[in-house]
């Protein structure tokens, strides 16, 4: 019992329980990074290797130690000093000894457990063997066969049993072997057919001879039925299937009206279709059963988890290019497909619902949530959300908020959090392919992992309530510039970005380019010169000098570049998330711009 | 199963090990019965009282009850080697006939009990296909040394044809109206004899009628009509030809595209035709216009052998 107190075991424990008892599928999702030292190991090895050789030389010994699982311990210990020992014979040269396996070993001390024997075990109480001391005892293979036996033989007593090759035994009766007469209807209809068809021998028609067969009655009478359009997936029935694996799955269906769906569909499918044939199987034989419910495509439809009281669960469905016998599931619910975002969050902070939206309450509160952020913005009344748009009177923004309401969908789905792929432009002509994500509570900017020239940057997470603005600054054929504002307050946001001072009097490409020079730059890059995007040299930085007493903010951005579609989608998204929370740094930053575009109008005209 | 009453069966058998049991105006399954794990199913008839389906095989022939739920069968053979590759039933059920590829056609007392070999014929050769004269006494064979014979069981009376060498008959059909004998080989060849019946109640005479191309390939069946005006030859060129006896000339062709077309069987009225083929699926096709109608879907491997027994209602 010493090693409950024992920390790694209990880890071990738990996680191997969970894979062992798991039949959900769930475990290889959550543990594809299973081998965890392997995977920090070559993690922090690309990271930080510079020449491809001293790669190769760490990858050989690794490759090695590959059967290598840290929660057995006694394998890695026995394991780790091969690589170790390969990598100093080898003499690489480097001054700090190579990492290996064992520093990254996620459950060290494992195996300085004091019961040595239950270091062979997987801990595990499921994986463990049986004592038959006060444990059910499973039967044997041979008991087991035996009556399998049995019941064969029981079966077999029942079917009569012919010797093939028994001696011939002539037949008593006499009239056994009866000659009869052909019969003379027959005779004559075939007789009168020749003729009939002999006198429209042009026709290519056989004549109707009256005749009419109980198969074609009943054709009639179930005229042209139609036809199942599942009829496919029919040949994945397991029931009676010879030497084939078969599943039987109590399958409910949410598209029953009220008595029915509470009461599962029973199949008997192979256990080698795939999940998406099984829904095609499913669909097929409800379609015998229940005609009267009509059913969309397969690709509509999903196998999700279920209680045996038809209560779905809100996991994601089965993965529809998987065997069925994968998993274990005596019950399982066919349901239209939920949309489902690329990444489920769990939103902390609940002023926005940005959970994935798995039920029709969601989305009505969703929407509601909406609702009050427009409502809001609208009891704020002076508040400028669209840039410069204050003057539009009360009836516009009436109509302006009606036509938002109609991209309802897309005032729902902002707050999700989503991912693009873009290139942000660091130091005015460097790009880099980043991901930029972007979610009701912050925008993430991560550099790709497959950039093998440049130094990997650390990511940048932004909250959103640092975020000011989003704009499309060049729009060209193809390519968009996209520019993110946000707020350059140096205790809030990180100290990796380079700010642009509005205060500063000098224009912000200087500002830009001189304090990028520093390696942490990060993934922020600067403004453009003038000169490359005209547009930049905003009456924004030339004029912040003159009211910088109005504000204390900074204002930074981010430039990326993008095709325009992708500008237009993040430009959106992002503003609408801006938009629903009313925030104050955008307000700000819209006044603050507004200020300047009036000031340098006044300019301008004073000039002229 | 009062279903057998009632509703017309359609039975079908392939290389899944199964037979399946479909309502055939509908073409839902009603069951599914386990054949022999090995084997698959070369031939399906049923009983003429409909009750019972025999199904033959590789080392196996079985006989299954169709109105009982069990799905197991009520006779099963032993001891059998090799491919069974044709049964059938005399007109009242009194006996049955085996072939096989152990050279032999077998005659089945199936009125004792157990059933018991009454009759052997051996032909030399394994033995492809068989057919009963609907004269109840004769039976046609096909051999894989491509000899066709006609046999009168009561007797060991015979005649032997070999129609072309170097072939083998994969299957033979006398018309039901007792007119034509035909034998068709693996070249494509389907060759018809005129059956004349003798007054002294001997074996039938045979006359060499004339010699079809009937396919590119294969020939795997041929049948008759029920009312002996088409014959039906099928073939792995994925086609299934029907013949005017009248003349023999080509009437319809059924396709089914690269797939090979096992088995056929026509509804008592001649207008409809079941085809049983290697894409695993069984169709009814309305002769006159050529038309699939119905398709029965189910089987995971081709279908090799299917039977259906229709009767005439009225006139």
């Amino acid at each position: 019992m010493a090693t409950y107190s024992n920390q790694h075991w209990l880890l071990s424990h738990i996680r191997n329980s969970f894979v062992s008892t798991d039949d959900t599928g769930m475990c290889e999702t959550v543990m594809l990074s299973d081998d965890m030292p392997k995977h920090f190991l070559r993690k922090f090895q690309t990271a930080t290797t510079t020449t491809d050789s001293y790669r190769r030389k760490a990858l050989a010994p690794q490759r090695k130690s590959l059967p290598n699982r840290p929660t057995t311990s006694k394998n890695t210990d026995t394991a780790t000093p091969t690589p170790l020992a390969l990598l100093q014979s080898m003499g690489t040269g480097h001054s700090d000894p190579p990492l290996q396996e064992a520093d990254f070993v996620c459950y060290p001390g494992l195996d300085l457990s004091d019961d040595e024997d239950l270091d062979t075990s997987t801990h595990s109480f499921d994986i463990q063997m049986y004592s038959e001391v006060g444990a059910h005892r499973f039967r044997s293979n041979t008991a087991q066969k035996l009556e399998k036996l049995d019941i064969a033989k029981r079966k077999a007593a029942r079917i009569k049993s012919v010797n093939y090759n028994e001696e011939v035994l002539l037949p008593e009766r006499k009239d056994f072997f009866k000659r009869k007469t052909v019969a003379p209807k027959q005779y004559r209809g075939e007789q009168t057919a020749s003729t009939s068809t002999k006198k429209k021998s042009s026709d290519d028609e056989l004549s109707d001879e009256g005749v009419r067969s109980k198969l074609s009655e009943q054709l009639a009478k179930s005229p042209k039925q139609v036809q199942n359009k599942f009829i496919e997936y029919a040949r994945f029935d397991g029931t009676s299937q010879v030497g084939m694996q078969t599943k039987r799955i109590n399958v409910y269906l949410n598209m029953l009206p009220e008595p029915d769906r509470n009461y599962p569909l029973k199949i008997c499918v192979l256990s080698t279709a795939k999940i998406i044939e099984v829904i095609g199987f499913v669909c097929f034989k409800a379609t015998n059963q229940y005609p009267e419910v009509p059913l969309k495509s397969v690709r509509h439809y999903a196998l999700y988890m279920t209680e045996d009281n038809d209560d779905m669960e809100d996991f994601p469905p089965l993965d529809n290019r998987e065997p069925c016998s994968k998993f274990g599931f005596s019950h399982l619910t066919l349901a239209e497909r939920r949309p489902l975002p690329p990444v489920t969050r769990v939103d902390y902070h609940s002023n926005l619902v940005t959970k994935s939206m798995t039920s029709e309450e969601d989305k009505v509160n969703m929407a509601e949530a909406a609702v009050r952020a427009l409502q809001n913005i609208d009891l704020n009344g002076g508040v400028a959300d669209t840039g410069g748009s204050g003057n539009g009177n009360a009836h516009d923004k009436v109509r302006e908020y009606e036509e938002r309401m109609l991209s309802h969908n897309e005032m729902l789905e902002a707050p999700i959090y989503r991912t693009y792929r873009l290139s942000i432009i660091d130091k005015r002509f460097f790009k880099y392919d980043v991901t930029l994500g972007v979610s009701g509570e912050r925008i993430e900017i991560d550099q790709h992992k497959n950039t093998k020239f440049w130094p990997q940057k650390k990511s940048v997470s932004t909250p959103i309530e640092s975020v000011a603005h989003c704009e499309i600054v060049e729009r060209r054929q193809l390519k968009a510039l996209l520019r993110i504002w946000l707020k350059s307050s140096s205790s809030s946001t990180s100290s990796t970005c380079t700010s642009a001072p509005l205060t500063a009097g000098i224009p912000v490409p200087h500002a830009g380019s001189g304090s990028g020079g520093s390696g942490s730059a990060g993934t922020a890059h600067s403004p453009n010169s003038p000169g490359h995007y005209p547009q930049h040299a905003s009456p924004f930085g030339f004029l912040s000098g003159l009211h910088h007493h109005h504000s204390h903010i900074r204002f930074k951005h981010y430039d990326f570049d993008t095709d325009l579609h992708t500008a237009e989608q993040i430009n959106n998204k992002l503003n609408c998330i801006l938009k629903m929370r009313s925030s104050d740094i955008r307000r700000e930053f819209l006044q603050q711009r507004e200020r300047k575009q009036e000031k340098q109008q006044a300019k301008k005209q004073l000039k002229l | 199963m009062e279903a057998t009453e009632e509703q017309l069966i359609l039975a079908t058998g392939g290389y899944d090990h199964t037979i399946k049991v479909w309502q055939a105006h509908t073409g839902n399954c009603i069951k599914t019965m386990r054949f022999v794990d090995t084997s698959q199913v070369n031939a399906l008839d049923r009983t003429p009282d409909k009750t019972r389906l025999a199904a033959c095989g590789y080392q196996c022939i079985r006989l299954y009850d169709l109105e009982s739920n069990s799905t197991t069968p009520v006779i099963n053979f032993d001891g059998v080697q090799k491919n069974v590759t044709r049964l059938g039933f005399q007109e009242d059920g009194n006996w049955m006939f085996t072939a096989g590829e152990d050279h032999r056609v077998r005659i089945w007392d199936m009125i004792s009990a157990p059933p018991h070999c009454s009759r052997v014929f051996d032909c030399q050769a394994p033995v492809n296909a068989a057919c009963l004269h609907p004269n109840q006494v004769e039976i046609a064979m096909g051999s894989q040394n491509g000899g066709v014979y006609l046999w009168d069981v009561k007797s060991v009376a015979h005649e032997q044809l070999i129609p072309e060498m170097d072939a083998s008959i994969q299957d033979v059909a006398i018309s039901p109206d007792g007119h034509y004998m035909a034998a068709a080989n693996n070249k494509g060849n389907c060759y018809i004899w005129s059956l004349n019946s003798s007054p002294s109640q001997q074996l039938s005479i045979l006359k060499p009628k004339m010699k079809i191309s009937a396919h590119s390939r294969y020939i795997l069946r041929c049948k008759f009509s029920p009312d002996s005006r088409l014959l039906v030859t099928t073939s792995g060129d994925g086609t299934a030809c029907l013949w005017k006896t009248e003349d023999f000339t080509k009437w319809r062709e059924l396709s089914v595209e690269n797939y090979w077309v096992w088995d056929v069987a026509f509804s008592a009225d001649s207008k409809w035709l079941f085809t049983a083929s290697s894409d695993g699926v069984a169709r009814l096709w309305k002769l006159q216009t050529k038309s699939p109608e119905r398709k029965y879907t189910g089987h995971t491997k081709a279908i090799t052998a299917l039977s259906f027994k229709d009767e005439i209602v009225a006139d």
